[in-house]
Parts: structure tokens; sequence; C-alpha cells
């Protein structure tokens, strides 16, 4: 199944949620369902990058707290209302990197990390995965979490575009120079060895 | 600097749902602001409402 048609199975179309999100505008106890429905998609991508769970369920709230507040400018221009969630829990979660100072965080799984290692026609060696992990937190913010969100979390280009607010193309051609980026600090790490 | 965590154990989709709160989330929004001045409700504040209907109404 593509990545894609897993976005659309993960939360239904946009269309079902308009009803909910127009009664949740005059009051804001019949968002119920939304919450019920994207709470834990949103805590996931939370606790993905920080490293306490307690925090990740603080933020998870404010998330909420920020959308359900906001709700009434909220208006439907083909970006589905999960993206809009998740853009709140991005802004969300680099101001409590501010305002704890706290260090940002990067879960990978290690059969996700094989997926970035098949890009680089790698084979899985212990030296080249410790090799690709020490030079992953070398990338820029922006470029590590696009790596993030398109190989560890197996977002659609066009998800990923939503959430981080550009084209579904602007999205791939980035995503793409972020993975030359990590190449060439893996054969530049690689080569010193 | 990132910090990178491997094959991390996550909570259960049960354990999140425990989690789940709609009352916290509806006691955390921003109360609506009720007007509290004297000047609103108050002797000064009725009437120079009253004189602005009676003004509007005479002339």
């Amino acid at each position: 199944m593509s990545a894609s048609l897993l976005y659309f199975d993960r939360f239904g179309k946009p269309e079902d949620e308009f009803a909910i999100i127009e009664r949740a505008k005059r009051n804001p106890e019949h968002f119920a369902p939304l919450y019920k429905k994207y709470h834990e998609a949103i805590f996931r991508y939370v606790i993905k990058r920080v490293d306490e769970e307690e925090s990740a369920y603080d933020i998870t709230s404010c998330v909420f707290i920020k959308a359900l507040t906001n709700l009434p400018k909220y208006e439907y221009r083909g970006i589905p209302f999960s993206s809009w969630l998740f853009r709140i829990a991005k802004s969300e979660l680099y101001q409590s990197f501010r305002d704890k100072k706290a260090q940002r965080t990067v879960s990978i799984d290690s059969m996700q990390l094989g997926k970035v290692m098949e890009e680089f026609q790698l084979d899985e060696s212990e030296h080249k995965r410790e090799v690709l992990l020490k030079v992953l937190p070398l990338l820029k913010e922006k470029q590590l979490q696009l790596i993030e969100m398109r190989f560890f979390e197996k977002r659609s280009f066009r998800e990923m575009g939503e959430i981080l607010e550009l084209t579904e193309n602007n999205a791939k051609v980035k995503t793409f120079r972020a993975l030359t980026k990590l190449k060439e600090l893996y054969s530049k790490y690689n080569n010193q060895k | 600097m990132t910090k990178l965590l491997i094959d991390r154990q996550f909570p259960s989709s049960d354990s999140i749902a425990s989690r789940r709160n709609f009352n916290a989330i509806l006691d955390g929004l921003p109360k609506k602001k009720t007007i509290n001045s004297p000047w609103f409700y108050g002797a000064i504040g009725f009437s120079t409402v009253f004189l602005l209907i009676l003004l509007n109404f005479f002339m």
C-alpha cells in the first residue's frame, strides 16, 4: 500500500470532519470525537521528538488546547484537519524546546534505518550503521525533519508538504537534497575513518 | 545537539488512550473575558447609557 493511501486510511476523508468542526466552533464540547480520533497520532508524533513520556503528554494536551482556541480561525483550504493539528504540534514542540532548553530527539527503528541504508545502496554492516548514526545529527534541523518524516515515519510527500507548509513537489526536492547532504556527510566521515 | 534513540519502546495504544482527558482540555481553554468594571455596570455606566438613549430619542 502506498504511503498516501495509508494517510487517508488512517484519518478518513476530510469532508467527514467538516460538520464536527463547524459544531465545535460554536461549542468546544463537540470537539470530543476529533480529540479521540487524533490524540494518539499527535502523541506519537510528539513522543518521537522528545525523550520524556510525561513531556510528550503535556505537549499533546497543549496542542489540543491551542487547536480548540484557534478553531474559529480554521477554514478548510485543501489542507486536511490532521495536517493542521500536526502543524500546531510542530510549533508547540519547538516552543517547548526553546522554553525548557530541551534536546531534540530523533527516535529510530533499526528496520527504518535499513531503508535509509538501502537508499544509499549500503549493505547493513555494523560499522556502516554506526557511521550513519554519527552523521545523522550533523544535518540541519530542517533536513533532519524531512529524513525523519519520510524514512522513520513513512509519511507521503503530500502529507509532509502539508505539515511543513511546502508543496508536495517542494517536499520531494528538499528530501532529495537532504539525502544528498547526508550521503556527503557519510562519505566524508567514512573516509576519515 | 540532536539525540538519537534507537529501538525505543513507546507506550501501547491502550496506555495512550487511558491518558486521554477531554475535560482537562476544556478546562485548559482560556476563559472568556467578562467586564468587571464598575463604569460598565455601576450607576455611572447605567446613567451614561440612559443619557445616550435619551439624547438619541430627542435629537
